[in-house]
């Protein structure tokens, strides 16, 4: 028994890089990760926490991790959202979250599976290029309906049809899921308002596939090469994300693949950009005390943490109140890192906690650049039966620039039975 | 002795093998070294992190590490100066620390590091005690190591307090912390020599089990820690995660649990 657990102990540690293994020997130990862990906060077992997670992970790899705390260890490891905020706070710096990530695809190479949960979504996504199982021909649709209900000033160009330097790759949440796909819409919209030169992929987008890398799935190395690959050969100068998990996945993830990364910008960032240069011209005002939610994809992950606020800030009519945990220290919403897949009622509590911090600073609104966030807070505010509103950062421009692509009209019409 | 740092060097080799099961990554061509020196310098020498965090943890850990630090130098200080001057190298240094007119010297810099060392884990230990939190989460090993820890320092000092005993008082005085563990009443060198042997045996004794210890327990960090803050350091100008431009709005957030 001793020995089958070295064996498999050797094969974790050899899906593990050397910095990586030497970083489970220098741990300290000090708790500063259990004091700001959310998931921790709401899940109060010592094995959520990064000192508990790196200490079963050195026994694991050593050998040594009695049985009992096996199972344990292996539930701790998924119900992580991989946020980051360990990394942040740990005096050591150990890169926990890149940690966990590649701890998850060893584990798998070594005979543990995902939990159910992830293995569902990880085999949609490789079969059907989205985690919703949806036909790829459906990708685009919401480009179509948005031009035929009237949303669109211009019918959105296919990249194919129209090679321009700049593509909105619109990630596979605002392109199937019917509540998000009002951030597809608006993001096109508020692109031509600057009249920039954009088309979409439609078909052609893929997924981005960096829910492979946070659940551990081996493949995404091919993957990523294949896209990074596609990108390449078409030759673009600048891919606008709306998600942040996208930006992650493509900024980041795809650092070591693509030198390409570099080009792609979230929509925030190139928001920003366009009101500095005087393109977006804001009409209304739109009065409401408002606290922004920093993406842990975008902020702690990307380090873009000014350009979404003064997005906010150029909004007349908008006031910025911050909350007690913002920048590096936002605290997780629960929708990244495949944690929802496992374990929904933690990211359910965990958004709740955010959406109680973000009502305790008085705002009206709470507001955030990622729409997986933005799905995230929702749940939040169902569980904690709060009256906060949740809005993408689009709403607020749209507002003012062209309310007629609000939230609420997009939504309708595209779910009208002609769209 | 010699056992004990074999058989910690036999532990680290076999750490050393552990973690090279490991696959190496790609070194990233792209490096600022200077960049690199200034956040290690401010990460590892003034613990920057810590202090942003809290201001009780920064002050006890810097105890710890400066004393540790200072009675691991002070005697390889001492060793380079003899046999510097035992070679007629130079004669300055050692005749200023080590003779006489400097012993004094290294007797106030070793009381004091000891001083620091020893503050820093009562501090520490009250810390555990007082702070639930901390409790919770602490296991019985750290309190074990904490528990040596404070043996090794203290019983360094009764040996010290001993040793004051035999040698003048205007020398003594400068063991000023190891004076406190004098005994009042004078003693010739035949009635301390039990205690002295005693001492020394215990003082030992803690020593080579910490040194033995030292691999396996989390100490392993102020050996793994400067290492692992210098390979993300020399990456930290492609990776912008170790929040050298936020430092500012970093210091306004403290951890929750101070």
């Amino acid at each position: 028994m001793a020995r089958d657990e070295k064996i498999q102990g050797n094969k974790i540690a050899a899906g593990l890089t050397r910095r990586q293994l030497t970083e489970l020997n220098a741990c300290a130990r000090c708790g500063e990760c259990q004091a700001w862990c959310p998931v921790y906060a709401q899940d109060r077992r010592e094995s959520i926490t990064a000192r508990g997670k790196l200490h079963s992970l050195r026994r694991l790899v050593e050998g040594s991790l009695p049985e009992a705390e096996r199972e344990d260890f292996i539930k701790s490891l998924y119900e992580c959202s991989a946020c980051g905020q360990c990394h942040v706070v740990c005096p050591v710096r150990i890169n926990t979250h890149d940690l966990w990530e590649q701890a998850r695809m060893s584990l798998v190479n070594a005979g543990i599976p995902q939990p159910e949960g992830q293995i569902k979504q990880l085999s949609a996504i490789k079969e059907f290029n989205n985690p919703f199982g949806k036909p790829q021909a459906e990708r685009s649709r919401w480009a179509r309906s948005a031009w035929e209900a009237g949303l669109l000033k211009s019918p959105l160009r296919l990249w194919h049809e129209r090679q321009t330097p700049v593509v909105y790759f619109a990630g596979c949440m605002a392109s199937f899921e019917p509540s998000l796909q009002p951030v597809a819409v608006q993001t096109a919209r508020l692109l031509q308002e600057a009249g920039v030169d954009f088309s979409i992929l439609g078909e052609d987008e893929p997924c981005c596939m960096s829910k492979l890398r946070r659940m551990g799935d081996g493949a995404f190395s091919d993957e990523a090469r294949k896209r990074a690959d596609q990108f390449t050969r078409m030759g673009i100068d600048t891919v606008i994300v709306s998600c942040a998990g996208c930006f992650k996945g493509f900024h980041s993830d795809y650092a070591r693949l693509w030198p390409g990364a570099q080009k792609v910008v979230h929509l925030s960032q190139y928001l920003d950009q366009l009101i500095l240069e005087g393109r977006l011209r804001f009409r209304r005002e739109t009065p409401l005390l408002v606290t922004y939610h920093d993406p842990c994809h975008l902020g702690r992950h990307n380090q873009v943490y000014d350009q979404p606020r003064r997005v906010l800030r150029s909004v007349p009519g908008i006031d910025l109140v911050e909350m007690p945990r913002h920048r590096a220290f936002s605290s997780c919403c629960g929708m990244g890192g495949g944690l929802k897949a496992v374990s929904p009622e933690i990211q359910h509590k965990m958004a709740a906690a955010r959406i109680r911090e973000a009502e305790a600073t008085g705002a009206e609104a709470i507001v955030t650049p990622c729409q997986t966030c933005y799905q995230g807070l929702l749940n939040g505010t169902k569980e904690a039966a709060s009256g906060m509103k949740v809005y993408h950062l689009n709403e607020l421009l749209v507002r003012s620039i062209c309310p007629e692509v609000a939230h609420d009209a997009v939504e309708a019409a595209l779910a009208s039975p002609g769209a | 002795m010699t056992l004990s740092l074999l058989y910690m060097a036999f532990a680290f080799f076999r750490k050393w093998q552990g973690w090279s099961r490991g696959f190496s990554e790609p070194v990233s061509e792209e490096r600022d070294f200077r960049r690199a020196v200034k956040i290690w310098l401010a990460e590892v020498l003034l613990h920057r992190q810590l202090y942003a965090l809290s201001f009780s943890r920064w002050l006890i850990h810097i105890l710890i590490f400066y004393g540790f630090i200072g009675l691991a130098v002070l005697p390889g200080v001492a060793f380079v100066l003899r046999s510097s001057g035992y070679l007629a190298i130079s004669d300055t240094f050692p005749r200023f620390y080590i003779h006489p007119q400097g012993y004094v010297m290294m007797k106030v810099w070793g009381d004091s590091f000891g001083l620091m060392l020893l503050l820093g884990l009562v501090l520490a230990g009250i810390r555990r005690i007082v702070q639930r939190e901390a409790k919770q989460s602490s296991n019985q090993m750290d309190a074990l190591l904490l528990a040596l820890l404070l043996s090794v320092a203290l019983s360094g000092f009764a040996l010290e307090g001993l040793r004051c005993s035999l040698v003048p008082a205007e020398i003594a005085r400068y063991s000023y912390v190891a004076r406190l563990f004098t005994p009042r009443e004078a003693h010739a060198l035949v009635q301390l020599q039990p205690w002295l042997t005693a001492c020394w045996t215990v003082h030992f004794l803690l020593v080579a089990t910490l040194l033995g210890y030292l691999p396996h327990s989390k100490l392993m960090h102020s050996l793994l820690a400067p290492v692992i803050i210098a390979v993300n350091a020399a990456e930290e100008h492609t990776r912008e995660d170790l929040y050298w431009p936020e430092m500012k709005k970093y210091r306004a957030t403290r951890s929750p649990r101070d």
